[in-house]
């Protein structure tokens, strides 16, 4: 079976720093990755070469079979925008549109991408809202909610585009800690349903809950990778013991 | 003083009040528009067109309004050559250089607006699949639209006051007329009629803009 995301050898660097320095990993289907290491390792930047808004330097980064980057050069605009169709993205900062409401964030980009109709769009909106437990705010500005409400409404907003794979970067981290539970839940439901996710998260339980793989980053590559339980209760390297020390502390 | 004399000082200059209503309106209408451009020129990537626009910002609102008002009456068409084609009557000539003026300032108002508009936004459309049009129309131009709604507000109130300028190139405005009335009957009355049609016209605008802002409050 085609992997949903490979990435080989992949490097980019910001002016003259070089932020990921040879990253190689595959994701198959219905797996949930979790990417974990410590500030500034280039988790982020991992995530958001996969999708484009960053540009990589070298490398392949090939998603469901199509390359969108063979040997550090893209294709050409119209099909990278089809493959990275495929995905959907989660922000820490959520990036609703704060002028439209619930409705009109989950509606927009079905209407203008896939011109769908507006009555199977209502109905679709509706169940997408009360997958995430919203369906009551439906008619709600983005400014009414909470942290973890706006979250569960950008989930349910990437959700309407049917995506292949979702990628979350640091979805609860800008949560007050009681809300990070209510995100975490839906996430976790998404992964029952086997949804093809790489989450970056500083929340071990739940990395360890949920992820059936497990990436440790540091310092622009993957230092250590394999399953919760190996990374979390046995891991090889002395900057992941070290990493996961802090971590338990706190 | 008494309704006769106020009727008399009145009407003609609500003849004038049509005059500065045109202006105020074709400025309003074409400055914002082209303000817009000259904004999306500034923020492009394209060098050259991002240098015409800074220098058109720059000119337009580094010289008098006075002076560009005159420029184009009495100045363009003396330009040797090609100042034929650029023989304007009055009221065009006080449009032209007053779009043309109104669209620097606009043109920057819209790029405060513009820079103020968070870098996620622009993640959003993009992983959900929006080209750039469908983003600026959909996202952008709302956002921007609220955070420059208040300047704007204050820019056009400039622009109702500013008309009183074209009167030097002869254009029969409010002021015109006052002034005529003043000169005539020794009497600084008319000077107050046209101060409540200025504050009139303003009082109005103020009512609209604040409902505007309302309807942008998210
Ligand atoms: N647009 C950018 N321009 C320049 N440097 C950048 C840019 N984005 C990230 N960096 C740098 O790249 C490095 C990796 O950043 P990245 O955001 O990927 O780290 P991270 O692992 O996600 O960290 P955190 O846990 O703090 O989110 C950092 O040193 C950061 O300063
Ligand atoms: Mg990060």
């Amino acid at each position: 079976m085609t992997p949903m995301i490979k990435v080989n050898n992949l490097h980019k660097k910001f002016g003259d720093v070089e932020v990921l320095k040879g990253i190689d990993f595959e994701v198959n289907k219905g797996d949930v990755i979790a990417v974990i290491g410590s500030s500034g390792s280039g988790k982020s930047t991992l995530l958001r070469c996969l999708i484009d808004l960053e540009t990589a330097d070298v490398g392949d980064i090939v998603i469901e079979g199509q390359y969108l980057m063979k040997n550090g050069t893209y294709g050409a605009p119209a099909e990278v925008r089809k493959i990275i169709g495929k995905m959907g993205m989660v922000f820490q900062h959520f990036n609703l549109f704060p002028h439209l409401n619930v409705r009109d964030n989950l509606e927009l980009a079905p209407k203008m991408v896939k011109k769908s109709k507006k009555m199977q769009l209502l109905k679709r909106v509706e169940e997408q809202l009360k997958e995430v437990g919203l369906a009551d705010k439906i008619d709600c500005m983005p400014s009414t909610l909470s942290g973890g409400e706006k979250q569960r409404v950008a989930i349910a907003r990437a959700l309407m585009m049917d995506p292949d794979i979702l990628l979350f970067d640091e979805p609860t981290s800008a949560l007050d800690p009681e809300l990070t539970g209510e995100v975490l839940n839906v996430i976790q439901k998404l992964a029952n349903n086997k949804m093809t996710m790489m989450v970056v998260t500083h929340e071990m339980a739940f990395a360890r809950k949920v992820a059936n793989k497990v990436l440790f980053m540091s310092d622009g590559v993957i230092l250590e990778e394999g399953l919760p339980e190996k990374i979390f209760e046995n891991p090889q390297n002395n900057r992941t013991k070290e990493f996961l020390c802090n971590y338990m502390q706190d | 003083m008494n309704v006769n004399y106020f009727l008399n000082v009145l009407i003609p200059m609500l003849k004038g009040g049509i005059i500065t209503l045109t202006v105020f309106t074709a400025t309003i209408g074409l400055s914002i528009p082209l303000g817009f451009v000259v904004t999306l020129m500034v923020m492009g990537k394209v060098k050259p067109l991002k240098a015409v626009a800074e220098f058109y910002i720059y000119v337009l609102r580094g010289t008098p309004l006075l002076l560009q008002l005159m420029f184009v009456y009495y100045g363009l068409p003396i330009l040797p050559v090609i100042g034929q084609y650029f023989v304007f009557d009055r009221l065009t000539a006080a449009c032209i250089a007053f779009v043309l003026n109104y669209a620097a300032y606009f043109a920057e108002i819209f790029r405060g607006g513009l820079l103020s508009i968070d870098k996620g936004q622009y993640e959003a459309t993009k992983v959900l699949g929006l080209n750039r049009f469908q983003t600026m129309i959909k996202v952008v131009i709302p956002q921007m639209i609220r955070v420059s709604l208040p300047s704007v507000s204050n820019e056009t109130i400039t622009l109702v006051k500013d008309t009183a300028l074209i009167t030097v190139i002869g254009v029969t405005e409010i002021l015109h007329y006052a002034k005529t009335a003043v000169n005539r009957d020794a009497n600084n009355f008319a000077f107050l009629v046209a101060a409540m049609l200025y504050l009139l016209i303003n009082f109005v605008l103020t009512v609209v803009f604040k409902k505007l802002e309302k309807s942008y409050d998210f």
